[in-house]
């Protein structure tokens, strides 16, 4: 089967969307004529034409605001935010219109919007180009957070988050962007939404990522023989709970690795979750490795990142507890 | 009947008597309920109120001059014109009293409006940040090429937010059929629009690209007029325009609120600079209306109000499970644990 990268699939989900589904279009910051910053909706302009492929005035506020309202008139809008740092200008736009039509509609009405960032570091992107800011969307009731962790899955999960008719955080891990190809299918095909992969088997550990962990674990794993578990969660929000908890009870140990800072990260809630459901399989605690509680620094990302050795040093803490 | 200066007759040209006279009903109508909301807001019975005393006359005009496929992104101080639209006020005291008759399930604070069936929005309470939004819908009426226009509004404070600059260059930018109204009370609860900003309003949409027209939304004449423009506007044009209505706060920003902390009242309610009693008084000339039929008017919506209150009282508040739905077009297992636990 022919390979691509992530950005080819993601281009390809977004192809099939807007040749399939009249109603769908896109809009975002030099998404059109520069396919763009980093090349996702490529060719889509030249393809569908400037009103499905819209190259907005830079304002996130104006992107999420505007796509909320086409979404709820019987559009099926894809924003994209250039960066997931720059998300914020549109945050009340996302918790307080997009996550409460349905709720304080009574259903009347809903926002079938997906908005997709580039998120997480490693292209040498400092504060403001790296940010993991999937807590604050995580903390929403009424949203979809997505991630996927390959190419494969990103364009089975963009698919499905099309079919869904409510909003969805859909964030692309862009140091994965061209780093792994895999295997793609063409046409349409969709990754279960709310459903947890587990990409690794073994008895001894369970070491629950996602996003742009995700190979870095499976390093760890492999170059060192680990009998483990690995999860990789894809669905953010709402989380494959039964994956975990039949995971954990079988054994027993549990280590959580994410690239966003530790407190109040997924993984308080997966350990909070996991110490009410299954406390008494535990034979040690539950550790997180996570990137630090610091803004994202320039000259040191890779000290930043959890990196292989950070996640070995937990593993084994918890294996020889 | 007679002119009245101003050339009152054009207005009669296109709008008979019986439409003006029908405005005025529902302005009355508009006034009594809102002073019937107040007092139940005292009385414990409803638990707030964000009043429209004083935004009747620019509401009734829109009213006028909105077409069927219109829709109207609104806010929360609406009330007359979610009357002229025909929204029955038994589904009004159904949502203000919370209860399980209420389209959302007694979810919102009351003014937070569901009535989508009547061509608008559902209301939230972040100030100006359905105008993005309402350029978002105006697009999805372009695309799916159906008629009519967008009209969404606003107060005077809205026009400090990001969402309404947002909103103005996309609309701009996209050449939208849509109309923002500015109810410029002249409050933004305590804030003075003086001290709100130092530009007129009307101004604000120039640089833009967006034209601005500015008039007296106390007098229904004036401000027929502007709307007549505004509307013939973006229904020619198929381009945005700005509005600003100018009128006057008479009330408390919301029941919670007290006015006497930071103004002085400059119209009081009843007097004879109230829009309402301007109305009355140009009908009258206009040889519309009398007093005793005014006295009908008034006497028939207490009653009205009165009697369907009292009937929408004894409906009880909505069951405790429906906290959980809606959330998402299904509930995930996190709402249904939780209902399974505590509701």
């Amino acid at each position: 089967m022919r390979q691509l990268n992530m950005v080819q699939a993601l281009n390809e989900a977004l192809d099939i969307i807007l040749n399939t589904d009249p109603y769908s279009l896109l809009l975002g910051e030099d998404i059109g004529r520069d396919g763009g910053v980093f090349r996702v909706t490529d060719g889509l302009l030249q393809k569908y034409g400037k009103e499905r492929v819209i190259d907005t005035p830079l304002n996130e506020l104006g992107i999420v605001g505007t796509a909320i309202g086409m979404a709820a008139y019987g559009l099926r809008p894809i924003a994209e935010i250039q960066f997931q740092d720059f998300i914020f200008p549109a945050f009340d736009q996302i918790v307080n219109q997009a996550a409460k039509i349905r709720y304080r509609s009574g259903g009347k009405f809903n926002a079938p919007v997906i908005i997709r960032a580039p998120y997480g570091g490693g292209i040498k992107g400092g504060l403001y180009h790296s940010q993991s800011g999937e807590s604050y969307f995580v903390h929403t009731p009424g949203l979809y957070v997505l991630t996927p962790s390959n190419p494969y899955d990103a364009k089975g999960l963009l698919l499905a988050a099309h079919k869904l008719n409510d909003p969805v955080i859909f964030l692309e891990p862009k140091r994965l962007y061209r780093s792994i190809k895999s295997d793609v299918p063409e046409g349409e095909y969709t990754i279960p939404v709310g459903k947890a992969k587990k990409l690794r088997e073994g008895d001894k550990i369970t070491i629950i990522t996602y996003g742009s962990m995700v190979p870095t674990v499976l390093n760890v794993v492999d170059k060192n023989n680990l009998d483990a578990d690995v999860m990789d969660l894809i669905t953010l929000l709402p989380m494959d709970l039964d994956s975990i908890i039949s995971s954990v009870k079988k054994t027993g140990r549990v280590v959580i690795v994410h690239e966003a800072p530790r407190t109040l990260g997924l993984g308080a809630e997966i350990s909070a979750l996991i110490s009410e459901r299954a406390i008494e399989y535990l034979y040690a605690p539950i550790f997180r490795v996570t990137g630090f509680d610091t803004p994202f620094p320039y000259a040191n990302e890779e000290h930043y990142l959890p990196d292989e050795e950070r996640i070995l040093k937990y593993v084994r803490k918890s294996l020889e507890y | 009947m007679g002119s009245n200066g101003g050339g009152t007759l054009k207005f009669l040209n296109r709008f008979d008597e019986n439409e003006l006279l029908n405005a005025y009903r529902v302005a009355v109508y508009s006034r009594t309920l809102d002073n019937r909301i107040i007092n139940a807001q005292r009385q414990g019975i409803i638990g707030f109120h964000t009043p429209s005393a004083g935004h009747e006359i620019p509401q009734v005009a829109m009213g006028m001059l909105l077409e069927k496929d219109d829709i109207v992104i609104n806010y929360y101080r609406d009330l007359t014109l979610l009357l002229f639209r025909g929204v029955p006020v038994e589904n009004l005291l159904d949502h203000f009293l919370a209860n399980s008759e209420d389209f959302s399930h007694g979810r919102n604070m009351p003014d937070h409006y569901n009535f989508r069936e009547y061509g608008f929005y559902s209301v939230q309470s972040p100030v100006a940040m359905h105008l993005p939004f309402a350029v978002g819908a105006a697009y999805a009426k372009v695309m799916k090429k159906e008629n009519g226009i967008v009209l969404s509004n606003t107060g005077d404070g809205g026009t400090s937010t990001g969402d309404f600059h947002a909103a103005l260059n996309f609309a701009s930018v996209w050449k939208m059929p849509i109309m923002f109204v500015i109810e410029n009370n002249g409050y933004a609860i305590s804030l003075p629009t003086s001290e709100q900003t130092k530009a007129p309003i009307e101004k604000k949409g120039e640089a833009y690209g967006i034209p601005g027209i500015s008039f007296d939304g106390n007098d229904i004449f004036s401000a027929l007029e502007g709307f007549i423009k505004a509307f013939e506007y973006v229904r020619t044009q198929r381009s945005p325009i700005l509005v600003e209505a100018r009128i006057y706060r008479m009330g408390p920003h919301s029941t919670s609120d007290d006015p006497k902390k930071y103004r002085k009242d400059e119209i009081v309610p009843g007097s004879s600079d109230d829009p309402l009693v301007k109305f009355k008084e140009k009908l009258k000339s206009l040889g519309i209306l009398n007093e005793e039929f005014d006295n009908e008017i008034k006497k028939w919506a207490t009653e009205d109000i009165e009697r369907k209150l009292e009937e929408r009282m004894k409906i009880p508040p909505p069951s405790k499970e429906t906290i959980i739905y809606d959330v998402y077009e299904n509930p995930t297992w996190i709402q249904e644990e939780e209902r399974r636990e505590w509701l």
